[in-house]
């Protein structure tokens, strides 16, 4: 469960993010482990993402395309059949009239009985007609059939009327006229045989129109109408009316047949505009037919699987990208660990290796140095000799003391070359059962008048389950007697020191040396092990203890680390086996 | 066959006379000689209590010349005395029948305390 929980932390937050181990940095084959991290997750990323991205765009872009040319195409088709309905409507109606003053003369047509026969028939024939007049040259509306009694009435200044009289035909605008009441005006022109022309009016009821237009509408965003070439609302628009009946788009431009365009309606929402002026084959008209489409409407089904699609691109590179940061991660943290392990060997095999010369060095110091010393040692000697024990040199007693300082001085040299020695040489391991207890116990008591005398507390804590260790009893007692002699030079008066045993697995045995004395520096922490440093003053150490300590628990195949806080304290953990083979060095 | 209390037998001669020196002002006899054979020869030629025998000899080494002197004079005690001897080097001197094994530079006062013990011992 907490293996799992620190797998998981691990991938989350990897090692590598953590505070570095400096020492360890100019081993590592790889320097910046973020970087490359960051770098790994980027290029994964972009090698899985871009083509994700780009397939889409291109997707998005083929299909708004190919939904716009089709949008276009239904839009233009509509425009195109709607006009014909439009055309068809004004030329059938054009036609009839067109047929009837050619069938009747004037005078007949003249007759009130005879126009409004005409009237029930063209209304029978055709429909959407309201009434039919005759209409002289002179403006004059000579003949009347239909519900209203408008005979008399005055047309000359009407625009139809005079545009009726330069192209023979014509089609009106929407207006309300007399009556107020909105309809079309279509009249032919035709000629009496006396030379003079006279007019056949017939005024068509809008609904009909509007109804032929309404049936080409589809969709609830669509809008079919009719505008006249200035832009008044011919038909009524449901969107596009705007101020005094005026269309609230641009009048597009002039084009013989149908088309359709894109545009933007006064909000600024993209529209599609089918448009086609109307004119039919007997007389022109100032009809322009707009189909209006708001895209937006028509895009709809595209939104939707826009947006299914955006939802599916969405989620997919979410996976991705928790996929690829969480394998990137473990796998850059895998190598890190690798790294970091490949990194603390070969610190650790330097170590071993700087000992290993530094020892031969020693070695070889040692002996070239021994024998002089001993000479040293006994010509001082046989001098002192000469002053104790015979009595002619006994009246100097300063000359005395300087013998005995360069004897001093040789005991000191015999001491380090012993050490050098000790710690260069490679012994056998002897190796026999030893009770921990008994021999920390046994350490301690050396030391128990200094500790009575400097008030310092030893607390002892070996239990009764640890077992007797097979191991080399001079190398261990050794190890134990420097690392406490160690604590006892670090400490002040009153302080502590605990010596601590726990197993550590069922393989090995874990002994903790802990002081609250004046701690070693971060610095002096990774060169306490090397021979020759010390920080005490010149003479009082000969920086080798810890080093023969570091040699001989290597020797007992074990570990030794250190942890330190200036000012707090020390704690040297020496880890050994509970049984070791026999070496076989020599 | 004279009776000597010591004999030295060391390869650094200025070591091995200084040494005598200082035994002879603690008037205990001493004989010096340089390498093995000597040492070997003068042993069966006089009588010492202790032979003070460095382990690294010119010609022979020290513990064949220790195996030789105690064939001879089993009754003679022999101490070993040299400047880098190991571990096993004294486990070796002491089961070939070393009285003791020092290391130089060398304590005198401890070294004449033993001569004393050993003197005691054999009168």
């Amino acid at each position: 469960m907490m293996k799992s929980l620190n797998s998981l932390t691990g991938a989350i937050w990897p090692r590598f993010h953590r505070k570095a181990e400096e020492h360890l940095n100019p081993y590592y084959t790889f320097q910046d482990y973020k970087q490359t991290w960051g770098m790994t997750i980027f290029i994964l990323m972009m090698t899985a993402l871009l083509p994700l991205i780009v397939m889409t765009l291109i997707y998005y872009q083929l299909i708004e395309t190919s939904i716009n040319t089709e949008s276009l195409l239904r839009t233009e088709r509509t425009a195109s059949n709607a006009r014909r309905a439009v055309t068809f409507f004004l030329e059938e109606r054009l036609a009839a009239l067109t047929f009837t003053v050619n069938e009747m003369n004037y005078d007949q047509l003249t007759n009130p009985g005879h126009l409004s026969e005409v009237l029930r028939n063209l209304k029978l024939g055709f429909g959407g007609l309201t009434d039919l007049s005759v209409i002289a040259d002179t403006g004059t509306q000579v003949t009347y059939a239909g519900p209203f009694n408008l005979e008399g009435k005055d047309y000359s200044n009407q625009p139809w009327f005079m545009e009726c009289q330069q192209h023979n035909a014509c089609v009106s605008e929407i207006f309300s006229g007399y009556r107020d009441v909105p309809h079309i005006v279509v009249a032919v022109k035709s000629i009496r045989q006396d030379g003079r022309f006279f007019v056949l009016r017939a005024t068509l009821e809008t609904e009909r129109l509007i109804q032929a237009l309404s049936s080409y509408k589809t969709g609830e965003h669509a809008d079919i109408f009719l505008v006249n070439r200035n832009g008044l609302i011919q038909t009524p628009s449901q969107f596009y009316e705007g101020e005094s009946h005026h269309m609230n788009i641009p009048l597009p431009d002039y084009s013989d047949r149908t088309r359709a365009v894109m545009s933007t309606d006064r909000n600024g929402q993209p529209i599609l505009i089918g448009y086609a002026f109307i004119d039919t084959k007997i007389a022109p008209t100032s009809f322009i037919l707009m189909v209006v489409k708001q895209k937006a409407g028509m895009m709809k089904v595209w939104l939707d699987l826009r947006s299914q699609i955006n939802w599916f691109f969405g989620i997919s590179a979410l996976i991705i990208a928790v996929v690829i940061t969480l394998t990137s991660t473990v796998m850059v943290n895998k190598i890190f660990q690798a790294d970091r392990q490949k990194a603390q060997t070969m610190v650790a095999a330097e170590q071993n290796c700087q000992l290993a010369s530094i020892g031969q060095l020693a070695a070889g110091v040692a002996h070239e140095i021994n024998n002089p010393l001993a000479l040293i040692n006994e010509t001082a000697g046989y001098v002192k000799d000469l002053f104790t024990i015979k009595q002619q040199y006994k009246e100097d007693p300063d000359l005395v003391e300087h013998i005995d300082a360069i004897i001093d001085a040789v005991a000191r040299c015999g001491t380090i070359t012993r050490q050098l020695l000790g710690f260069s040489r490679r012994f056998d391991v002897q190796t026999q059962p030893i009770d921990l207890q008994d021999m920390v116990s046994d350490v301690i008591n050396f030391h128990k008048k200094e500790a009575e005398y400097r008030n310092i507390a030893i607390h002892v804590d070996i239990p009764e389950s640890i077992p007797l260790i097979e191991t080399d009893r001079g190398k261990l007692q050794q190890i134990i007697l420097n690392l406490v002699n160690n604590a006892f030079q670090a400490i002040d008066n009153g302080c502590f020191l605990d010596v601590r045993a726990q197993m550590d697995g069922p393989e090995q045995v874990r002994l903790s040396i802990q002081d609250n004395g004046c701690g070693i520096s971060e610095d002096h922490l990774n060169k306490i092990f090397e021979p020759f440093f010390t920080t005490k003053k010149e003479g009082q150490g000969t920086g080798l203890g810890l080093s023969i300590t570091y040699g001989l628990v290597q020797k007992l195949h074990g570990n030794i680390t250190v942890q330190s806080k200036t000012g707090q304290g020390t704690t040297f953990v020496v880890t050994l086996p509970v049984k070791i083979e026999k070496e076989t060095q020599s | 066959m004279k009776q000597y209390d010591l004999l030295i037998v060391d390869d650094e001669q200025r070591y091995a006379d200084m040494l005598a020196k200082r035994l002879r002002l603690r008037r205990l006899t001493c004989k010096v000689c340089y390498d093995g054979q000597a040492a070997i020869d003068i042993v069966g030629e006089d009588s010492f209590s202790v032979v003070i025998l460095d382990l690294r000899l010119p010609d022979l080494y020290g513990t064949e010349v220790l195996t030789r002197i105690k064939q001879r004079r089993p009754e003679t005690a022999v101490i070993i005395l040299t400047g880098h001897g190991t571990e096993k080097d004294r486990e070796q001197c002491l089961a070939r029948g070393a009285y003791s094994f020092m290391n130089k530079p060398l304590d005198i006062d401890r070294l004449v305390a033993t001569m004393a013990r050993i003197k005691e011992k054999s009168s």
